[in-house]
C-alpha cells in the first residue's frame, strides 16, 4: 500500500511544475481527438516511445551515474521475441511483450555481473562491444530471419486486432503507447524515491561511502541496469507491432542506443522530467527537420550534422541538459 | 597448410597496420585521459585526403602520406582548440556523448561532400602487385608498403616520445598533469600536441589503407571499436603495447581463415555452415569485453 | 571478552608497509583516538577494520564473530560505520536524503527510513537543514551530516576519520559534543582518527599512536602526551633531547 502511495506521491516538486505537468498529460489525452496530420500523430507516438526509451536508460545512466550505450541489444529482443512468437506460433503481443521483457532482463544479469566491474568509459565502450555482438548474431541467425529481418503483414492479421497490437489507424497505437507512458512515468516517480533510488544517487555521489552504509554497489548497479532493459524490452515489442518491419542493423544499432542515451541526457539525466523533456525536443526536431530542409537534404544527412552539432553544443557547455539549467536558475533566485 | 600460413601472414601484415590506427588513440588517451569516438571518423578523413590528393595531382598514393599527416594535425589540434577544450571540464557522459556527436558530424558532413559510395585507389606503383613466398603465403604490395611504413611510424613516435624533450613533457603531462604544470610544462599546449599527434598518425594510417580498403563514410565506427579493442589489449596509453596488440586484432580479424584451415585440417563439415566471415569483426567485441573484465591493464598498461 | 580485537594486522601494499603488525582491543562503548603523524597509516587501518580493503595478514574479530575477510558493505551490515576524510561533494542529495541512505540499511520503507533520519538528525541539531543540499553547507555542518549519515545504519562501532579536519574553535567544540552524545546516549563505540589535539586528548579515554604503520604507544592522553616515543614522532629526535 505504501509503495501505491509512493508512487502518487509528487509532493517534492513546486506546485507551478505540477500544474504544467498536468495540462500537458490533458494534451495528450486529448490529441488525437483533433485533427491533425498522420505525420504529426507518428511524431507524437515516436515520442512517447523514446520519452519511455529515455526513462528507462534513466534510470541506469541518469540516477546511476554508469554511461550506457548499449541498450538497443535489449530493444532488439523484445522486439525479434514478440515478432517470433507471433510470426511462428501466433501468440499475442501481452503474452509476448513480457517474455520479451524476461529474456532481455536474464540476458542484462548474465552480462551485467562482469560488466559492472568496469567504470567510465571502459564501461561505456563494453555496452557498445555486447550490443554489437548482438546485434552481428542476430545478422546471421536465419531462425529471425538473419539480415532480412522480419515482418508482419497486418493481411495475416486482420485489424484491429487487440491481442496481437496490429491495427490500421494510428490511433490505436496512441493510446497504447500513452498508457505505457502514464505507466512508465508513474513507475519512475515511485522509483526515484525507492530503496533503490536512493542507493543508486548515494553510488553516484560516492561508491566508497555507498559501501560504507552496507550498499551492496555491483548488485545496485545490476538490478538498475535490469530495470532500464525491462524499459527499453518493452518498447521493443511495442515497436514491431507498430512498424511492423525490423532488421538487426536498425533496430540494434549503435545509432539508437546513442539516441536513448541522448534522450535523458539532454533534458536532463537523473531527473523526472529530464527524459521527457528531451525527447519532447529531440523527436520533433528530428522529423520536422527533415520536413523543413526537404527529402533531399535528409537523404544526404543534413538533418543529422545539425543534430550532431545539437549534441556536441550540449555535451560541451551544458552537460546536465534542459532540467539542469532550469534548476540552477531556480537555485539562483531561490537566493 | 597453406591456409594456414597464409591466415598467418595475412592477419600479421593488417595487424601491423592496425596497431598504427590504435596508436593515435592511444597517445591521446594517455596524455589526456578522453576517449575518442570520432577516432574511426579521424581514419576516414585521413583515406579520403590520401585518395583524393593522389587523384588531384596524380602522385602515387604513397607519396601523399605527408599530406594526410598534415590534414590530421591540424584536424586534430582545431578539434581539440575548439571543441575537446569544453569537453573535459563536464561529466563523463556528457564528454562521451559530446566525442560521438563529432563522429556523427564527421561522418554525415564526409556523406555530403562525399556521397555514400565507396571509393579504392586505382592507380599506383603497388597497386594490384603481390609477391608470393610460397607455403600459400600471398604478401599484397601495398599491404607489405602500409605494414613496413606503420613500423617505421611506430618507431617515429616511440623516439619522439622517448628521446626528445618535446616528447618527455608529453610524458610527464600524461602521467600527472597537475605536477607537469608545476614543472612549467603548458600542459594546454600539450594536450593540443597529443590530440595534432595523434590525428596524424591515424590519419597517415588511413592513407594507407586506403590503397587496400575501400573508404565509404559509414566505416568509422568499425575501425573506431578495433581501435578501442586494441588499446585495450595493449594497454591504455602504451605505445609498445599498442603495436603488439595490433598484431594479434589483426590475427583475430583472420579467424575466418584459421575456421577454415581446422575445417578443411579435420574434415569438420558441419563448420563450413557457420558464417564466421560475417561474424569476424563480432570476435573484436567479444575481445574487448574479455580482456577489460580479465585484465583491464591490457599487456603493458599503466593507467586504469 | 573484548567487543573489537585488532590482531598482528599487517598491510602491505606492493611492497610498502602501510601497517605493521598492529594490536589493540576495545571494549563496548569505548572512545578511543588513533594519532600519529602524516602518513602513519591511519587511515589505512580504518580501511581495513571496515573492510575497505583486504588485509595482508592478521585477524580482525569484531563482537565474537571473525570479520577479516568481510567487504565493506558486508562489514557495515554487521554493524561497523565509518566517515570518509576527504568528501567531495558532488551530488544533488539534500540532507535528509543522504541520511535516508543509511537508514535504508535497516528498512525497505521510505517512510520508516523518512522518520528514522529525521530522529538523527534532531538528535545532532541539524533537523532545520534537512532540506539544503549537502554541497552547498559550510565545512562544519558537511561534518556533522557525514556523521549522521553513518549514524543511520544504527552502527555498534563508529570510525570517524578526521572530523575535525578545518573547524575553528567553536566548531570543534560543538562536534566534541557531538561524538560525546553519540557515544554516551546513543551507546556507540567511536574510533577517531585526528590530529586536531585538542579535541582528541579532551575526548578519548584511550590513545592509540601510530608511526610508520606501526603502533608505538597507546595509554590515557596524558601519558602519551609526556610518552618520549610519541614526541620523537611528531617532532623529531632532536626535540625530544633538547627537552
Amino acid at each position: 500500500m505504501e509503495t501505491l502511495k509512493n508512487a502518487f506521491d509528487f509532493s517534492d516538486f513546486p506546485r507551478m511544475d505540477l500544474v504544467i505537468a498536468g495540462a500537458v498529460a490533458l494534451v495528450f489525452l486529448v490529441f488525437p481527438l483533433f485533427p491533425t496530420s498522420s505525420y504529426a500523430m507518428a511524431t507524437m507516438i515516436q515520442f512517447f516511445m523514446f520519452a519511455l526509451y529515455g526513462m528507462g536508460w534513466n534510470t541506469i545512466g541518469g540516477y546511476g551515474g554508469q554511461v550506457d550505450l548499449g541498450k538497443a541489444q535489449y530493444v532488439g529482443i523484445g522486439a525479434y521475441t514478440t515478432g517470433v512468437l507471433l510470426i511462428r506460433w501466433d501468440i499475442p503481443f501481452w503474452v509476448s511483450m513480457p517474455v520479451g521483457m524476461a529474456i532481455a532482463v536474464i540476458w542484462s544479469f548474465i552480462i551485467g555481473y562482469p560488466l559492472f566491474r568496469l567504470k567510465g568509459h571502459y564501461f561505456a565502450i563494453a555496452t557498445i562491444a555486447t550490443s554489437l555482438v548482438l546485434k552481428d548474431l542476430f545478422t546471421v541467425w536465419s531462425f529471425v530471419g538473419a539480415a532480412r529481418g522480419l515482418e508482419i503483414s497486418p493481411i495475416t492479421y486482420p485489424p484491429p486486432d487487440y491481442l496481437r497490437l496490429i491495427f490500421r489507424e494510428d490511433i490505436y497505437y496512441y493510446y497504447t503507447i500513452l498508457g505505457f507512458f502514464f505507466l512508465g512515468f508513474i513507475y519512475m516517480n515511485w522509483f526515484r524515491s525507492s530503496r533503490l533510488g536512493f542507493q543508486l544517487r548515494c553510488i553516484k555521489d560516492s561508491e566508497d561511502m555507498a559501501r560504507s552504509l552496507g550498499i551492496n554497489v555491483h548488485w545496485a548497479k545490476i538490478k538498475a541496469y535490469a530495470i532500464a532493459t525491462a524499459f527499453v524490452s518493452m518498447v521493443g515489442s511495442f515497436h514491431v507491432c507498430y512498424i511492423k518491419v525490423i532488421e538487426p542493423v536498425d533496430i540494434m544499432s549503435l545509432d539508437l542506443s546513442i539516441l536513448i542515451a541522448l534522450m535523458a541526457m539532454l533534458g536532463g539525466a537523473g531527473s523526472l522530467w529530464g527524459p521527457i523533456i528531451g525527447a519532447g525536443v529531440l523527436i520533433p526536431l528530428r522529423s520536422y527537420l527533415k520536413e523543413w530542409l526537404g527529402a533531399a537534404a535528409g537523404l544526404v544527412g543534413i538533418d543529422l550534422i545539425l543534430y550532431a552539432l545539437i549534441i556536441m553544443i550540449v555535451s560541451a557547455f551544458e552537460p546536465r541538459g534542459i532540467w539542469g539549467i532550469v534548476e540552477k536558475v531556480r537555485r539562483r533566485k531561490r537566493r | 597448410m597453406d591456409i594456414l600460413f597464409g591466415s598467418l601472414a595475412a592477419g600479421i601484415l593488417l595487424g601491423m597496420v592496425i596497431a598504427l590506427v590504435a596508436l593515435g588513440l592511444t597517445i591521446i588517451f594517455g596524455v589526456m585521459d578522453i576517449v575518442n569516438f570520432a577516432h574511426g571518423e579521424f581514419l576516414m578523413v585521413g583515406m579520403y585526403t590520401g585518395l583524393l590528393t593522389a587523384q588531384a595531382t596524380g602522385m602515387d598514393p604513397l607519396l601523399t602520406l605527408p599530406v594526410a599527416g598534415v590534414v590530421g594535425f591540424l584536424l586534430g589540434v582545431i578539434c581539440y582548440a575548439g571543441f575537446i577544450k569544453f569537453l573535459i571540464r563536464g561529466p563523463m557522459v556528457a564528454q562521451l556523448l559530446g566525442t560521438f556527436g563529432l563522429m556523427l558530424f564527421l561522418r554525415n558532413l564526409a556523406l555530403l561532400i562525399f556521397g555514400s559510395s565507396d571509393r579504392t585507389v586505382h592507380h599506383g606503383i603497388l597497386v594490384g602487385k603481390s609477391f608470393e613466398i610460397g607455403m600459400g603465403i600471398i604478401l599484397p604490395a601495398t599491404k607489405l608498403a602500409a605494414a613496413g611504413l606503420s613500423v617505421i611510424a611506430f618507431l617515429a613516435v616511440w623516439l619522439l616520445m622517448n628521446r626528445t624533450k618535446i616528447g618527455k613533457a608529453l610524458t610527464a603531462t600524461a602521467l600527472n598533469a597537475q605536477a607537469a604544470r608545476y614543472m612549467g610544462i603548458p600542459t594546454e599546449k600539450m594536450n593540443a600536441l597529443a590530440w595534432g599527434i595523434g590525428g596524424a598518425s591515424v590519419t597517415v594510417a588511413g592513407a594507407l589503407i586506403v590503397n587496400f580498403w575501400a573508404v565509404n563514410p559509414f566505416m568509422g565506427l568499425l575501425f573506431t571499436m578495433i581501435a578501442f579493442a586494441v588499446v585495450a589489449l595493449g594497454g591504455f596509453g602504451s605505445v609498445p603495447g599498442a603495436f603488439f596488440a595490433g598484431l594479434a586484432v589483426g590475427l583475430i580479424m583472420e579467424i575466418p581463415g584459421f575456421w577454415d584451415f581446422f575445417t578443411y585440417t579435420f574434415d569438420w563439415m558441419w563448420m563450413a555452415d557457420v558464417p564466421m566471415t560475417s561474424l569476424k569483426y563480432m570476435w573484436i567485441y567479444v575481445a574487448y569485453f574479455v580482456i577489460m573484465v580479465v585484465r583491464p591493464r591490457g599487456l603493458f598498461g599503466w593507467k586504469h | 571478552m573484548a567487543f573489537l580485537e585488532v590482531q598482528n594486522l599487517t598491510k602491505t601494499y606492493d611492497g610498502l608497509r602501510a601497517n605493521a603488525d598492529i594490536s589493540f582491543s576495545l571494549e563496548r562503548q569505548a572512545l578511543i583516538g588513533l594519532i600519529g603523524p602524516n602518513g602513519a597509516g591511519k587511515t589505512t587501518l580504518f580501511n581495513c577494520i571496515c573492510g575497505h580493503h583486504p588485509v595482508t595478514s592478521g585477524r580482525i574479530v569484531f563482537d565474537g564473530e571473525d570479520v577479516t575477510a568481510l567487504k565493506a558493505h558486508a562489514m557495515a551490515r554487521r554493524g561497523i560505520g565509518r566517515t570518509f576524510q576527504v568528501y567531495a561533494a558532488t551530488g544533488d542529495l539534500t540532507v535528509l536524503e543522504k541520511v535516508m541512505v543509511g537508514c535504508f540499511m535497516h528498512t525497505h520503507s521510505r517512510s520508516k527510513a523518512r522518520a528514522c533520519a529525521e530522529e538523527i538528525l534532531r538528535d545532532l541539531g541539524l533537523f532545520d537543514l534537512s532540506d539544503d543540499l549537502v554541497s552547498e553547507l559550510p565545512v562544519a555542518a558537511q561534518k556533522r551530516v557525514v556523521m549522521a549519515t553513518a549514524l543511520g545504519t544504527k552502527p555498534k562501532l563508529l570510525l570517524l576519520d578526521e572530523v575535525a579536519a578545518g573547524l575553528n574553535t567553536l566548531e570543534i567544540e560543538e562536534i566534541m559534543a557531538s561524538i560525546r552524545h553519540v557515544n554516551q546516549d546513543r551507546g556507540v563505540t567511536v574510533i577517531l582518527i585526528e590530529h586536531v589535539m585538542e579535541l582528541v586528548m579532551k575526548v578519548s579515554e584511550r590513545v592509540i599512536v601510530l608511526d610508520y604503520g606501526a603502533k608505538i604507544a597507546e595509554g590515557s592522553p596524558e601519558s602519551i602526551a609526556k610518552d618520549p616515543k610519541v614526541i620523537k614522532a611528531y617532532l623529531g629526535e632532536r626535540y625530544v633531547k633538547e627537552h
